[in-house]
């Protein structure tokens, strides 16, 4: 590696370059422009724009623990937005008595808590029998909370955070605030995700998911494995959740339902499962088709000659959601299974490579 | 008496998961998917019925005969266009194929006018029902089980004495051996789905008798399936109908006695019918997750 400037690929060539969290100088350049562009981001833009961005955050940061259980553990969970719900639920719990950087960890604590009782049953059966488990527990999690008194039945349950340290929090900053807390988040958790999943656990994770009887006879416990990877999915999602009821300023049910487990399930696998860059991809993908959809169902509600031409009892605007939603995972499991990433990949490989093809 | 009267309405609509639940576990038997769609086929089954039987005008009987066909064809549409170009792909993604099928299907329904509002069958049963010494037994529920009793007959003389049952359950038994026997593992995937389809429209046909059509209420039931057959056995038939009648017995019993001592302790507005069929499954998951007929998957190296 005589200059690390002109590398056309990942040539590791010792221990040491093996260890390394980026490959080369290039990677390190281009994370910190990213870094850079994203703080620089909300100056650009408008309030709600800034909304929607801190949308697509939040789900990112759910996102990369569904990554652990289904990218990397390969367990199928369709209770993610349950998980989001217990870290929103206790930081609406906690929210009055405790600072936001103390109510935020206990949620995503919380969740990985109870990730780890509903992930129990991994300790015995294969991963399909997991799916079921995290639909009953999605399911328990919505009746549950629509019925306690205590969690409003579902209601809006304020979620208050007024000024911190000195700095006043009003209507006009509290997206650009919770922004920077949420990409601060982001970050950390990126971070802990990347070395704790190329580290020896993470290669273990990869080792049960692709065989698990093989990994058990190298002295690996599979089930302890994967009860691990599904806590910490549960953790990430208790922590998004927790970040969502401060910057929706409430806690409502119909946030944390199993529609919207099914949408984080499409982010992922739309922007490719098990990597931090489909991660990130995925929410963006997802939130803005489903910005698009509902601009274009509220514009044909306004469109009389579509109107005119829909029967009568029809709701175009509701249907379009679920069509587009189910039609974006079975298209990308069929014709792009590796998501998004891949073609970030390609688009990628093409300019390290450029103008040589190799 | 009323503890008779709840087992017997509980019973009743046991029957129709039992029968949803049937279509699940022949695709689970043959091709190891779990498919989460089976709520929308149950579903699009009822809707078909109503459309034939009210807007096309065909004798109710009929009706619903077609419908449960064409739901047959639908099933095997799906398999033939989505799941098929998957074998080979790992199960992972052909599980989440049918979470979005589930989606697309949703989508599809609500294009329609059934995605927003009630519909009920017109009558064509006697009203009230049969009084059995104090105890009455409404006709839908009578044609739950009746109609339940009459398909398993059927599914029972199929698995056991047709060629293609039994090429099935050879399937299901052993992939690689009876294809080497020259059995069509494709054509056994196909006729599953076809037959789970067949099945869930029955059981949604079921429902729209007893209780109406609604999305919401039929996909419920698709989703009620997954206790039932966890508690089963996911690939046992039998386990299947058993799992199903529990469950729904279970229903009947936390509406009748449990919501009133859930108030007490200070969870409001009941519906605990709900939510004991899913506490049911954790539970059969935590302790005996093969559930109560299923195999015990051995693994040899």
């Amino acid at each position: 590696m005589r200059n690390p400037w002109a590398q056309t690929g990942n040539y590791r060539t010792s221990y040491a370059q093996d260890t390394t969290i980026f490959a080369n100088y290039r990677e390190i350049v281009s994370i910190g422009l990213l870094l850079i562009g994203l703080c620089l981001l909300p100056t650009f833009l408008e309030r709600s724009q800034v909304l929607v961005l801190n949308f697509i955050l939040i789900y990112a940061i759910a996102v990369l623990g569904l990554n652990i259980t289904t990218g990397y553990a390969g367990l199928i969970s369709v209770g993610q937005a349950a998980f989001m719900g217990v870290g929103a639920y206790t930081v609406a719990l906690t929210a009055p008595h405790l600072p936001f950087w103390l109510t935020i960890p206990l949620g995503g604590l919380t969740a990985a808590l109870v990730g780890f009782l509903v992930g129990i049953p991994s300790l015995r059966v294969k991963h399909l029998y997991l799916a079921l488990a995290t639909l009953a527990f999605q399911e328990i999690f919505v009746w549950v909370v629509g019925r306690s008194p205590a969690l409003a039945q579902g209601a809006a349950i304020p979620v208050e955070m007024r000024n911190f340290l000195g700095l006043e929090i009003t209507f006009r900053n509290h997206n650009y605030f919770w922004y920077y807390v949420i990409l601060l988040t982001l970050v950390v958790l990126v971070i802990a995700w990347r070395n704790l999943l190329r580290g020896k656990y993470g290669r273990a994770l990869i080792a049960v998911r692709d065989n698990d009887r093989a990994a058990d006879a190298m002295g690996m416990n599979p089930g302890r494995t994967k009860l691990f990877a599904f806590a910490l999915g549960a953790l990430y999602g208790g922590v998004a959740g927790g970040l969502l009821a401060y910057m929706q300023r409430a806690v409502v049910v119909e946030e944390f339902t199993l529609v919207r487990s099914v949408a984080l399930l499409a982010m992922a696998i739309v922007g490719g499962l098990g990597t931090v860059v489909g991660s990130l991809l995925g929410p963006a993908f997802i939130e803005l088709l489903r910005l698009y959809v509902e601009r274009l169902s509220e514009w044909m509600k306004g469109n009389a000659l579509i109107q005119s031409i829909t029967p009568a009892g029809v709701d175009v605007a509701s249907a379009l959601l679920p069509l587009s939603f189910g039609l974006v995972i079975v298209l990308f499991l069929m014709f792009e299974p590796r998501g998004l990433y891949n073609w970030w990949r390609l688009i990628r490989s093409y300019f390290r490579t450029w103008p040589f093809k190799y | 008496m009323e503890l008779v009267q709840n087992l017997i309405s509980g019973v009743a609509v046991g029957c129709i998961y039992a029968l949803a639940a049937l279509g699940f576990v022949l695709i689970y038997k043959s091709s190891r998917v779990i498919n989460f769609a089976n709520g929308q086929l149950i579903a699009i089954g009822a809707f078909l019925a109503y459309a034939l039987a009210v807007w096309v005008g065909l004798p109710v009987l009929l009706a619903m005969l077609l419908a449960m066909l064409l739901t047959a064809g639908l099933g095997f549409l799906v398999e033939r266009i989505f799941l098929r170009r998957l074998v080979g792909q790992p199960i992972i993604s052909v599980i989440m194929v049918t979470i979005g099928l589930a989606s697309v299907l949703d989508g599809l329904m609500y294009l329609t006018p059934f995605g927003s509002g009630n519909f009920t069958f017109p009558q064509f049963l006697p009203p009230g029902g049969l009084n059995l010494g104090g105890l009455s037994v409404s006709y839908p529920q009578l044609l739950a089980i009746g109609f339940t009793a009459v398909f398993l007959l059927i599914f029972g003389w199929f698995f056991q004495r047709s060629v293609l049952g039994i090429a099935m359950r050879a399937v299901a038994d052993d992939q690689m051996a009876s294809m080497s026997l020259g059995v069509s593992v494709e054509k056994v995937f196909a006729l599953a789905w076809a037959v789970a389809g067949l099945a869930a429209a029955a059981a949604g046909i079921v429902v729209g008798a007893v209780s109406g059509l609604n999305q919401d209420g039929l996909i419920a039931i698709g989703l009620a399936v997954f206790p039932a057959v966890i508690l089963g056995g996911l690939d046992s038939v039998p386990g299947a109908v058993v799992g199903g009648i529990v469950i729904g017995i279970l229903q009947s019993f936390s509406t009748a006695y449990l919501d009133g001592l859930l108030a007490q302790i200070g969870l409001v507005g009941g519906g605990s019918q709900y939510a004991v069929p899913f506490l049911v499954l954790l539970i059969m998951l935590w302790f005996k997750p093969h559930g109560l007929f299923g195999t015990e998957e051995i693994e040899r190296v």
